[in-house]
């Protein structure tokens, strides 16, 4: 059960984290670098994730299910890392 | 058991997601770098908090708590992109 202080945290972080993606579209559109794009779906994919957890009630079966797209938001991350210091 | 291992993996790569970030800033000194380094570390004490609520403590909720590390962690990010990147 989501108590009302969760629900308003976990819909600060959702709208911070949509802030953040703006931001890094922003930056791409600018400088074309792919390094900001892969951060901006990084983000997105946050924002995504975080508004259905604090959206839907989920089991504790089905709950890790909705962590695997915040592990694909952390690999992104990486690989946007790892990218850009082979590029150079 | 399944659940564990994502709640892990997801501590475990947002911890190297912040290292790389931190690293990449040591080298560059590019400032936007420094928070999202710092983003990380914050998502990744929160992902700490995640598998301590739902593996170690099931019957303490730690949900406020962990939100609102998250919270600060993507607000840092946000200062950062708000007063320290050129427009």
């Amino acid at each position: 059960m989501m108590n009302n202080l969760s629900a308003v945290l976990s819909g600060a972080v959702a709208m911070a984290s949509f802030a953040t993606t703006l931001f890094f579209v922003k930056f791409w559109r600018q400088t074309s670098d792919v390094f900001f794009l892969l951060f901006a779906l990084a983000f997105a994919i946050d924002t995504v994730s975080r508004a259905a957890l604090g959206l839907t009630e989920t089991s504790n079966e089905l709950e890790p299910v909705f962590y695997l797209l915040r592990l694909a938001m952390f690999a992104l991350i990486i690989i946007a890392i790892t990218l850009k210091n082979r590029l150079r | 058991m399944v659940s564990s291992f994502i709640y892990g993996l997801c501590a475990a790569t947002s911890a190297v997601c912040a290292g790389m970030l931190l690293a990449a800033y040591r080298l560059e000194r590019y400032r936007l770098l420094l928070w999202s380094g710092l983003c990380f570390v914050g998502l990744t004490v929160n992902n700490v908090i995640l598998l301590l609520d739902k593996i170690v403590l099931p019957d303490v909720d730690l949900s406020a708590l962990r939100l609102f590390v998250a919270l600060i962690a993507m607000t840092v990010l946000l200062y950062g992109l708000i007063w320290d990147t050129e427009s």
